[in-house]
């Protein structure tokens, strides 16, 4: 295995008396994408901020791409892109300017601000102010931002979140072309159905400790419930019945769920990663 | 240039910051238009000092107005000025009426009998009206006494009955009569200060808005340390206040007298004020908080500015304010042509509290960067 992108090792961070990141370990590989899931107040946030190199952590060492954010933070941040969940771009300034702005902080020579907006869908609104953009439109300024500098490793806050399905697939399209060209990708959110189908893994925060951390699949395995859910008719009404498929009678109670005489519908069900989020936690994510 | 050069970064948030000014249709006209109305107010003001009192007189006989002053210790050429009237009615107008028409205000009136010069020269008792506005001081309504018993002594060609004691004057520093610092000249500091004062908000309102839209942590998530967005915002706001009070004391003519000293006062004044602009742009919530701020540092500052306006030396509490220095290195140059030395006392307090203020102000907004 190559030598992961981000390194954490035990970190921790508190305000005061509230210890908000607690002995976290974790690292990402390139090319991998993680999801980062948790509720408000479970760490993300704070995790994020060690990471950039915003926050210092009290305890514990973070790597990326092999240098110490602490000792070599400008280092790191040349190599990063950041998408904040906030979308703090200038709004007086166009999408183009604010594209070059950053470009010109990063050092980056020969930037052209139109081929990265043409790749996040905002190709010829380069110039309009960003005042003028609509939500979906300044998500995806964040994320070309989040480019400019062709990252390494990008850490990404909630990037589609209140997006409509067209942009939330045109950003999750980018996030993947990304980490096919071999870029690490940290990625926060609150949409379990996204962190399924995005992520390679999932990592569950709670209470500023990580509570579960694995491919989504072997999560499922692990922690969730499979079933069938048999529909029949039975005389004028419908019957329904759901057959747990990893209970010891099982084969025998599917064999007479499907044994009805007018069958309707058979569907196989499986956790959700919000289910097992709280199985493993006792909480949910919008607590 | 290497491209974690600090000088660059910072150079690359400047430019940044003067598009969004230079943007910023509000603060762009409000300056444009304090550097007009500035401009303008200084430029209508009176350029000199009218030394003259004006004393309205009734005295049957114009031709006797230039015995009047002529044979008196208080003549035209000692600075009163004699305004004839044709009837006591009038002339009790002109003293009770016109306040604010500087053509024809009057403070005083005599109405001499008509049988006054015949009774002086008589040696009889008479009596003259002395017409007094309210706000006269007492002092000068016994001098008024006292001219008429000389103007009748004149009259009757008799010397005062007193042995005039010979008497050496000493002019203690520059002697101003004649060339008194006008009105506009003493204001020169006050328009310096409201100039300050503009770009004080300007550039709290941009640290404000870089603060609340957290455009600041996308900032310092890339290269750029808080220490250069700090140096950005300082050198800034340094920048523009400086060049706004230069410009409008050039345009007052204020940089003839004592260069040296106004621009070392006008530099160190622009830093003072942008430490307190950036105190403001980091407190302030949202942009009424950050004008309340403002508003709050800058009122008290504009008082030694203000306190040049008014005879005397001003209260020991006001000499304490962080802008007193400011304004008396600007009145000691502009009016009375200071040198450097004559000033260092007040150019020492002044640098003092530009570090505590740019010191406060680079703190208080690089702990609510970190803390954002």
């Amino acid at each position: 295995m190559n030598r992961p992108a981000i390194e954490v090792e035990g970190i921790s961070y508190a305000y005061g008396d509230l210890l908000a990141v607690d002995r976290i370990d974790f690292a990402v590989a390139p090319g991998e994408i993680l999801g980062f899931l948790g509720p408000n107040g479970a760490g993300k946030s704070t995790t994020i901020k060690m990471l950039t190199g915003q926050l210092k952590p009290d305890a514990g060492r973070i790597g990326i791409l092999g240098m110490d954010v602490t000792r070599e933070r400008s280092r790191v941040q040349a190599r990063i892109g950041v998408s904040f969940e906030e979308k703090n771009m200038y709004d007086g300034m166009s999408g183009k300017e604010n594209l070059d702005f950053f470009a010109r902080l990063y050092g980056v020579d020969g930037f052209d601000a139109e081929v990265l907006l043409q790749k996040v869908g905002l190709g010829g609104r380069g110039e309009d102010r960003v005042k003028g953009y609509s939500k979906g439109m300044r998500q995806r300024l964040m994320v070309a931002r989040s480019l400019v500098n062709s990252p390494d490793v990008l850490f990404l806050d909630e990037p589609t979140d209140g997006l409509d399905p067209v942009s939330s697939q045109a950003i999750r399209q980018i996030i993947r072309e990304e980490a096919d060209r071999g870029v690490a990708v940290l990625l926060t959110t609150h949409d379990m159905d996204e962190a399924d189908k995005l992520a390679d893994r999932v990592a569950f925060l709670n209470e500023g400790r990580i509570a579960a951390l694995d491919t989504p699949e072997k999560l499922k395995l692990a922690h969730g419930d499979r079933s069938v859910r048999v529909r029949f008719r039975d005389g004028d009404g419908v019957e329904e019945r759901v057959v747990a498929l990893d209970g010891p009678d099982a084969g025998d109670e599917l064999k007479e769920a499907v044994g009805a005489e007018e069958l309707m519908t058979i569907h196989t069900e499986e956790a959700t990663l919000e289910a097992i989020f709280i199985k493993v936690t006792g909480r949910g994510l919008m607590t | 240039m290497n491209r974690f050069s600090r000088t660059r970064i910072i150079g690359v948030i400047i430019r940044k910051d003067l598009r969004e000014y230079g943007r910023d249709r509000f603060f762009v006209l409000v300056s444009a238009l304090g550097l007009v109305m500035v401009v303008t107010i200084f430029w209508l003001l009176p350029d000199g000092v009218d030394e003259s009192i004006a004393v309205g007189v009734r005295l049957q006989g114009a031709e006797r107005m230039g015995a009047l002053t002529a044979g008196t210790a208080a003549g035209a050429d000692q600075g009163m000025e004699m305004v004839p009237f044709a009837s006591a009615e009038e002339l009790q107008v002109a003293v009770g009426a016109n306040e604010g028409d500087p053509e024809r205000e009057l403070d005083i009136g005599l109405e001499f009998p008509e049988d006054f010069v015949e009774r002086s020269l008589a040696a009889e008792v008479t009596t003259v009206k002395v017409y007094v506005r309210g706000g006269v001081p007492e002092e000068v309504r016994g001098a008024m006494t006292s001219f008429v018993r000389e103007v009748a002594l004149a009259l009757a060609g008799h010397e005062l009955p007193v042995t005039m004691p010979a008497v050496e004057t000493l002019i203690l520093g520059e002697d101003r009569a004649g060339n008194q610092v006008t009105l506009r000249e003493k204001m020169r500091p006050l328009y310096a200060f409201m100039m300050l004062m503009m770009e004080t908000m300007a550039l709290g309102a941009l640290v404000a808005a870089e603060v609340q839209s957290r455009t600041v942590t996308a900032i310092i998530t890339t290269p750029a340390r808080v220490s250069d967005f700090l140096a950005a915002k300082a050198i800034l706001g340094t920048l523009i206040a400086f060049t706004e009070a230069i410009l409008v004391m050039a345009l007052i003519g204020a940089l003839g007298n004592g260069l040296l000293v106004v621009v070392i006062a006008l530099l160190l004044g622009a830093m003072l004020v942008t430490g307190f602009g950036l105190i403001a742009g980091a407190s302030g919530r949202d942009y009424m908080g950050m004008m309340f701020f403002s508003l709050l540092f800058l009122v008290p500052l504009m008082i030694p500015a203000m306190a040049t306006l008014f005879p005397g030396t001003a209260s020991a509490w006001v000499q304490v304010l962080p802008s007193y220095g400011l304004v008396q290195a600007i009145v000691g140059a502009t009016a009375y042509g200071d040198g450097v030395a004559d000033v260092l006392p007040h150019l020492a307090t002044l640098v003092a509290w530009c570090a505590v203020a740019f010191g406060a102000g680079l703190l208080i907004l690089k702990r609510k960067v970190e803390s954002l």
